[in-house]
């Protein structure tokens, strides 16, 4: 068989080709590397640690560009529809769907998570014969379950925001309302706390559990931490507030005269005994 | 015969522009393009996460990746094979006129076609943005606008830009595949295939880095080398507000400057295999 056969030269010409962009990407790398980090910087959805959710999320981006945002929006008006009709199944996978299609919108992961921690054990519950016939011990345990689920899309939420103060609010959320455990929606409330940004009450709720833990004492000094970092003149801080807990706990904790808690006090704060 | 010549491929390239601009495919997705931007401010009202700006300028930047990669791939195919099945090509190749010439030419006129698209369709993006922006800066009263407008709208044009580059190499790419290619739909439809490899190849290179070495890691290293990068123009996220830090300029040259030695390379690949072919 001859070298010049037209298979052969076909073959010549894709191993060239190949040979050409090999070299061609190797020489544009020390160009494309720092570009590629800017780019990758700005763009959280280019950053997923797990391959499969980049592999999801990296073909939508490429398919969907622009509309996956308008897209993500009519998905999700359909999962409210499957929702009305408590399609369990179906449910959780329009919620993935949407979630996976735009990450951006912090609306859809918020209220996911609601849908999946507070809504969902009610439906589970009655689909096993209701709440009476349930015994209790079997009601917390969906609860339970329903609630990891919310905390399992909470953590791929913090890939795509991880500094957004409302996310941790929300895990301490569902600790606290759904599952009635101050102990474990504390720590939560307080990483809320600590992100830019935060709302305030997220530090008032920390202490506020603390103290239904029992430990006054930490309280009392995160309280009084708190006072000091919080600005004067913005209303929503509610240092009067603060300073009203502190003076509760003073008073219930038995600290009198020099030791109690001595603010700065702005020229028109009235000084609460 | 000289090589390279300015004016002939000027003159390919006027032809092929004017050519694709009296093509009914042509208009008819810029027509849906332009609609779609228009009607941006409708589909707002299905939105639920994002600001009314943003939706409206994702929106227009969807629009125009979708419709112009469509329109780079398919006009391009079509023009080249045009040429080809009219047997105009013939008579133009019989001429002075060298093959890489009729190539540069037709992918210059497909530039040109682009831009007039890209063009169009970031002005129309522009004026929605504008007029919704001033609206809304009637409707929430000054305190909102107290750093001025929210929209850098000259981002709108560096994204517009962007994406012509890309719509370039993507045209390159495909007249590339279209040079060892006998039918238009397989060109169409590797190029298409061509530029899916190259929106995810990124992901394959975050999955080389974990990888243990072998002949895998090898070959994944090598798909990560051999496509460009097209995730580097999908800048839209980082442009367009005020309250977001921009693109530095650099950056908007570096990218060019990928594009363009891209673009070349491409253009040159196309020449190897086009000067052999038998028309």
């Amino acid at each position: 068989m001859k070298f010049d056969h037209p298979i052969f030269q076909r073959l010549r010409a894709g191993c060239l080709t190949v040979v050409v962009l090999l070299m061609l990407g190797c020489l544009l790398r020390p160009l494309e590397a720092p570009t590629w980090q800017q780019v990758q910087s700005g763009q959280p959805e280019f950053n997923l640690a797990g391959l499969e959710g980049a592999l999801g999320q990296g073909i939508l981006v490429s398919t969907l560009g622009g509309f996956r945002a308008i897209m993500a929006d009519f998905l999700w008006i359909q999962a409210n529809t499957v929702w009305e009709k408590r399609e369990r199944a179906k449910f959780d996978s329009m919620l993935r769907l949407v979630t996976t299609i735009d990450p951006r919108p912090l609306f859809f992961w918020i209220h996911s998570a609601r849908m999946i921690a507070y809504d969902v054990p009610h439906w589970r519950i009655r689909e096993e014969g209701g709440y009476r016939a349930v015994p209790d011990s079997r009601q917390a345990e969906i609860d339970r379950e329903q609630a990891e689920q919310a905390f399992a899309l909470i953590r791929r939420a913090l890939e795509f925001h991880p500094d957004h103060p409302h996310l941790y609010l929300e895990i301490g959320q569902i600790y606290l309302n759904r599952l009635d455990d101050p102990e474990q929606a504390a720590p939560w409330f307080l990483r809320a706390s600590e992100q830019a940004n935060a709302p305030y009450y997220a530090a008032r709720i920390y202490a506020e559990l603390l103290r239904r833990q029992g430990k006054n004492p930490q309280a009392l000094e995160y309280l009084q931490g708190l006072y000091h970092r919080l600005p004067d003149h913005d209303p929503r801080a509610q240092k009067m507030i603060i300073l009203e807990r502190i003076r509760e706990l003073e008073e219930l904790l038995g600290v009198k005269g020099e030791s109690q808690f001595k603010p700065q006090l702005m020229p028109d704060t009235k000084f609460i005994h | 015969m000289s090589f390279q010549s300015p004016r002939r491929i000027r003159l390919i390239a006027g032809n092929t522009f004017l050519e694709a601009v009296r093509q009914r495919f042509f208009n008819s997705v810029l027509l849906i393009a332009l609609a779609l931007i228009a009607s941006s401010t409708f589909f707002q009202q299905f939105d639920f996460g994002s600001s009314e700006l943003k939706f409206i300028a994702d929106f227009g930047f969807g629009a125009l990746f979708f419709f112009g990669s469509i329109l780079a791939i398919t006009v391009t195919t079509q023009l080249f094979f045009n040429e080809m099945e009219n047997r105009t090509a013939l008579t133009m190749l019989a001429k002075p006129v060298h093959k890489f010439d009729f190539l540069a030419g037709k992918l210059l006129g497909v530039q040109l076609l682009m831009l007039a698209f890209t063009s169009l369709l970031s002005l129309v993006l522009l004026g929605i943005l504008f007029w919704r922006e001033t609206g809304l800066m009637g409707q929430m009263g000054p305190d909102a606008f107290s750093e001025g407008r929210m929209v850098r709208y000259m981002d709108i044009l560096t994204f517009g830009f962007l994406q012509w580059l890309k719509f370039g190499l993507l045209s390159a790419v495909t007249l590339f595949v279209a040079s060892f290619s006998n039918t238009n739909i397989y060109t169409i439809i590797v190029s298409f295939c061509i530029l899916v490899v190259c929106q995810l190849q990124y992901i394959a290179r975050e999955a080389y880095a974990d990888m243990a070495p072998g002949p895998a890691r090898l070959l994944v290293q090598g798909l990560g080398l051999i496509f460009p990068n097209f995730q580097l123009f999908n800048v839209g996220d980082q442009l367009l507000l005020t309250s977001q830090e921009g693109l530095p300029a650099v950056t908007v040259l570096q990218i060019s400057l990928y594009a363009c030695v891209y673009i070349v390379a491409f253009l040159l690949l196309a020449h190897l295999s086009f000067r052999r072919r038998e028309i």
